[in-house]
This record gives structure tokens, C-alpha cells and sequence, in this order.
């Protein structure tokens, strides 16, 4: 470990990126082994979303929220591996080895190398855009949920859990456990009736159980499901006041409320893996960018694995099995492991998670035709003001790509990089070219917003000075539309320079 | 929004100033809750078009919650743990027309 003023470098066998299911196993799994690991996180506390930990005296007042996530967080760091909470990924060095990292403490950019890599980047919620949804009270359902069970805070008093996925509602319980009262769950599919489909599902009890629980949950709080009902838009000044309900056969309703937790399941994070040069390819149902890998997790690049929801979506039991073959890949790749078997009720209960995931999947179809509703006014790039009309006329003059169409229309190239709105601008282009985009916004570093200052912390005082410096897009999207909004002058920062 | 955090006398109980004025939460909650908590429904406007914005993700992916923390600029409210005596200032209002969002974000590198 070398230090200069602000700048660190970091040399492990193994850098984990993400701290949640699949991170903490492939990274406790890996010191187990013999390997020096460094775990880095952009949260506070590791456990990254379905673990996330309640702590101070939330957690002396109400509880462990999960104990199994403190208990993998608490074998982590016994196991010997140097975690870095509060420290945001955003790029990968020139040599493809390193990320750089920012901390929460604004001291400058980390580096850390590895001599493999494991990102276990998670998932985000899938937004579908309809007018109204941008405003204050208009929340994802994880949104609502970590309001409810680490803050303890109900999001509104009165509330409508929509969009699509399971999800929805073990969000809707946890909003009754903190007072809120959830005016109905609207499920834009149909997943809940009896089919051939539902009988698959039986092969699977303990995730009906589950389901059961819930729904009898919701069902004694007089909460019903809608099934095929989505918000067709909300209104409010300044913040959400009501939504209006369409149903069957274009029925409509509207509803009074006061906050609305809308999301369409979830988008694995590959933004890193392909900064690290990962070979990533659109789903053929979501347009979601999802590494090309083998069964273990191993990517296109020689020692890149990935992990848990990053490899695509699957929910946290498929994430601490493919935390566990990571790590067997990661150390196969570090000498520490022959090439004996990999334990067969690992694989068996990879395959069982996969299987899962792809009925689930199949269950609650993105709904595509909700994009194609939307009217021209809908905001879809909530960072950078762009209408659903502005991305449609884009792709209508000839630009038939996301990236084109992200530079003739600046979609995705606000803060959020595109993470809100790729899925409706890849959809509203398909929709108006009729081809299936071939790729998903190319990311570009910083994957997040990094402060000009802590950039330039630690390079000498005269270059400190010649601001501002930006880190040149990676080579592979000049010219391709993704940096036309004048914001980046292209000059690389000394050692931050793109792959 | 009332709720189950408001209550300052509990174990626990921290002290946020928010535009000055003097705030109580709860020590292990986020920095979006507590304010949520209090009935801050607005944190800040969109630089492009003026809107009233406030947390959407809770995660840290969408920086809708951006708020000042003790001097540091744009710091996700989702991320960020209460502190006592935490000085907290939410965004200004911004004419859309006028600030462009790279005009609002002058020390902020962002694709």
C-alpha cells in the first residue's frame, strides 16, 4: 500500500466490487482460501440491498432486520478481507486491472488492483416512464421498503404499491408494518391465477410459501391485488397528490394519495463489466446488458468474474450461489484451487436458482407496450429534462442506435448515466425502428459523479490548477454520439486515464 | 409525514439543522428518512427544468436526493447516515430556462 497526499494505491490478489449477497460470500470465500482481498461498497455498512442493515439505534430499538446478512458481513471481516465501505466505484485504470474508487470521505482516489476481479455490481429498479413520475412521492417500491424497514419511516401516509414482480409485495407488508395506508397493490401483469405456468412454480414450495405469506399478509389488511392495472400518471404541486389507474378493457380510476412506489422489477449493473472490456449483450425480452459468461461467472476477459444479480437478474439465493462459484473461479485463476470438482450441490443449486429466475421472468413479462403508451410529453430523462417525444423524434431521423440517439437527444447523459432511463429509450427506439437494439448505452467513466477536486487530489499543485479535467470517454464510444454535450472537454486526468 | 421515526426523545434521538432550523431524528437512519421523516417532501429542482425532485431510488443510482451535507455538495441523501449536529442545506430553487445543468454542476465531473 503506497500513500501520497489523497491518492492510494492498493495492491490484493482478489478486489471484490460490491458488498451485498453475492460480494460478501465471493469475498469471504477468497481469504478463506489465501488470497488477500479487498471488498469495496458504496454504502455505510455492507450487506448491499436485500441485506441491508439497520444500525445505530434503529437497530437497538427494533432489531436485526436479517440476520443472515450480518452474519456474512461479520464472516467477512473475520475472514481476514479489507473492506471498503462508503466508496464509490467509478472507473477501471488503463492496465484493466484496477478501479478507481472515490470514498464518502472525499480524501482522494483509490486504486486498487487485483490480480482478478469479482463485480457483484447488484441490480437496480426498472422504471417504465409515465407523466407525473418524476415528481416528489413517485419513489421506486426498494425505495419505499428502505424507507419503512431501515429508516422506520413510512413514505406517505396514504399509498399505491404498482408496476410488476413479486416484489411488489413483500413492499406492500412492509409499508402496513410502518402505518402507511397501501390503497391496493396494481400489477400490470397477470401472474397470480392458475395455469401450467403455476403448476412449474409448484416445483418450487419454499417460494410459494413465501408468496402465500404475503399475499395472506396483504389480504388481512384488506389490501387487494389488481391484476393487469398500472398508473398511467400522477399529479401534484409540488408533490404527488393523485394517480390515474388504467385497468381492463382501458378502464380508468383515480385514486388520492400522497406517495406511489412504482417499479417493473429489476436491471442487472453491468456498466463495469464492460468498462472492464467484459463482453456484455442485450437480453433478447428486457434490452438489459448481460455479461456473456460460463457457469462459474467467467467473463470474456481472463480473470473478470462476475456475480450475483450483475450476471442477471435471479433474486439473492442465485446471488450467494454465484458469490460461492465466483470465488472458485477467482481462486482457480489465483493457483490456490486444482482443478478438482466443484462441490455438485453448488451447481445443482445454481441451476435450480436459474431455472427460478427464468420462470419468474416469463411470470412478469417487462411490459413493453406501457413504453409505447406513454405520450410524447413524458419525461423519460428525468436528469436532463428529455421528453419520450424528443427520444421518439430522434430515432425517427435516421439515429437507430441508443447511442446516437443519446447524443441527439442527451438521454442518459445526466448523473444517473442513463441507469433510469435506458430501458425506455432502448424500447422507444426498437419501437420506432422495429430492430431490436443491438447495445445498450455505452458506459463511460466516471460510471458516477466524481468532484473535480478529488480527482486532482494528490497529482502536483500546477496541475491542481489547470481545471477543469475530465477523464477522456473510453476510445471504443468516440465518435459514437456518447459525449456531445459540451460538458467534457476530453483532457485525461494523469493516472485516471480511460481503457 | 409523521411516523415512527419522530420521535426525538427516544434512545437515539440526534438533532439535523436543515436550512438552519433545528430538526430531530434518529441515529442509524438515513439522512432521505429523516428529512421524509419531518415533511421535507422537496429537496431540490432539477437544473434543467425546474422541477420539484426528491428521492426516487433510495439506493444511491438516481441522485435525484442530492442535498448539501456539512459544506460537501451533492451528497445523496439515501447514502448518507444522520450525524448529530449534521448542518444540512436542501437545493435552491433554479429557473430551468436559465441553468443549464452543466452551469449548476461546475466542480462536478458527470458523462
Amino acid at each position: 500500500v503506497s500513500r501520497s497526499a489523497g491518492a492510494r494505491h492498493v495492491d490484493v490478489d482478489a478486489v471484490v466490487v460490491g458488498g451485498g449477497a453475492a460480494g460478501m460470500v465471493a469475498a469471504r470465500d477468497l481469504a478463506r482460501a489465501g488470497a488477500s482481498v479487498a471488498l469495496l461498497d458504496e454504502h455505510h455498512e455492507l450487506g448491499g440491498q436485500y441485506y441491508r442493515r439497520r444500525s445505530g439505534a434503529v437497530l437497538v430499538r427494533d432489531g436485526d432486520l436479517r440476520p443472515r446478512g450480518t452474519r456474512l458481513a461479520a464472516e467477512v471481516r473475520a475472514a481476514g478481507v479489507a473492506v471498503h465501505t462508503a466508496t464509490t466505484v467509478w472507473g477501471v485504470g488503463d492496465d484493466r486491472r484496477t478501479v478507481l474508487a472515490t470514498r464518502a470521505a472525499g480524501d482522494g482516489v483509490l486504486r486498487v488492483r487485483g490480480t482478478t476481479a469479482v463485480v457483484a455490481t447488484g441490480a437496480h429498479e426498472r422504471s417504465v416512464p409515465f407523466p407525473g413520475w418524476q415528481l416528489p412521492g413517485v419513489v421506486t417500491p426498494g425505495c419505499a421498503l428502505h424507507l419503512a424497514t431501515i429508516d422506520r419511516v413510512p413514505v406517505g401516509r396514504r399509498t399505491a404499491v404498482a408496476g410488476s414482480g413479486p416484489f411488489l409485495l413483500p413492499v406492500a407488508c412492509a409499508l402496513l408494518d410502518v402505518g402507511v395506508e397501501v390503497v391496493g397493490v396494481f400489477e400490470a401483469g397477470r401472474p397470480y391465477r392458475p395455469d401450467r405456468r403455476a403448476l412449474d412454480a409448484a416445483r418450487y414450495p419454499r417460494r410459494l410459501v413465501e408468496l402465500g405469506g404475503y399475499l395472506a399478509r396483504l389480504a388481512r389488511a384488506g389490501v387487494r391485488v389488481h391484476q393487469g392495472w398500472h398508473v398511467a400518471a400522477a399529479h401534484g404541486d409540488p408533490a404527488v397528490e393523485g394517480i390515474r389507474l388504467r385497468g381492463p378493457g382501458g378502464r380508468e380510476r383515480e385514486i388520492a394519495v400522497d406517495a406511489a412506489a412504482v417499479g417493473f422489477g429489476f436491471r442487472p449493473n453491468t456498466e463495469l463489466l464492460a468498462l472492464f472490456g467484459a463482453e456484455v449483450r442485450p437480453d433478447p425480452a428486457t434490452w438489459d446488458l448481460v455479461p456473456v459468461c460460463d457457469e462459474l461467472g467467467r467473463t470474456s476477459v481472463p480473470g473478470l468474474v462476475a456475480a450475483g444479480e450483475a450476471r442477471g437478474v435471479a433474486g439473492v439465493h442465485a446471488a450467494t450461489v454465484r458469490g460461492a462459484l465466483a470465488a472458485v473461479a477467482a481462486a482457480e485463476h489465483l493457483g490456490l484451487r486444482g482443478d478438482d470438482e466443484i462441490d455438485p450441490r453448488l451447481l445443482r443449486r445454481a441451476r435450480a436458482a436459474d431455472a427460478f429466475a427464468r420462470l419468474t421472468a416469463a411470470r412478469y413479462p417487462v411490459p413493453h407496450r406501457l413504453v409505447a403508451a406513454a405520450p410524447d410529453a413524458t419525461l423519460v430523462c428525468r436528469c436532463e429534462g428529455v421528453t419520450a417525444g424528443e427520444v421518439r423524434a430522434a430515432a425517427a431521423t435516421g439515429w437507430n442506435d441508443m447511442d446516437a440517439t443519446k447524443g441527439a437527444s442527451r438521454a442518459g447523459m445526466g448523473p444517473c448515466q442513463g441507469r433510469q432511463c435506458a430501458y425506455a429509450v432502448a424500447e422507444l427506439v426498437r419501437q420506432r425502428t422495429g430492430t431490436a437494439p443491438r447495445r445498450v448505452f455505452s458506459p463511460q467513466m466516471p460510471l458516477k459523479p466524481v468532484r473535480v477536486a478529488e480527482l486532482l487530489a494528490g497529482t502536483a499543485p500546477s496541475t491542481a490548477t489547470a481545471t477543469p479535467a475530465v477523464p477522456a470517454p473510453p476510445a471504443a464510444s468516440v465518435g459514437s454520439g456518447g459525449s456531445t454535450n459540451g460538458r467534457s472537454p476530453g483532457t485525461a486526468v494523469p493516472g485516471v486515464g480511460a481503457p | 409525514v409523521g411516523g415512527v421515526s419522530a420521535r426525538s426523545d427516544a434512545v437515539g434521538g440526534v438533532v439535523v439543522h436543515v436550512d438552519g432550523r433545528a430538526v430531530p431524528a434518529v441515529d442509524g437512519q438515513t439522512l432521505l428518512g429523516a428529512l421524509l421523516a419531518q415533511g421535507h417532501r422537496v429537496l431540490r429542482h432539477n437544473p434543467v427544468t425546474g422541477e420539484a425532485r426528491a428521492g426516487y431510488c433510495g439506493m444511491g443510482v438516481c441522485f435525484e436526493c442530492e442535498v448539501e451535507v456539512d459544506g460537501r455538495a451533492q451528497v445523496r441523501a439515501c447514502m448518507e447516515p444522520v450525524r448529530d449536529g449534521q448542518r444540512v442545506r436542501l437545493g435552491p430553487a433554479t429557473d430551468g430556462a436559465a441553468a443549464g445543468n452543466g452551469a449548476a454542476r461546475p466542480d462536478v465531473v458527470a458523462p
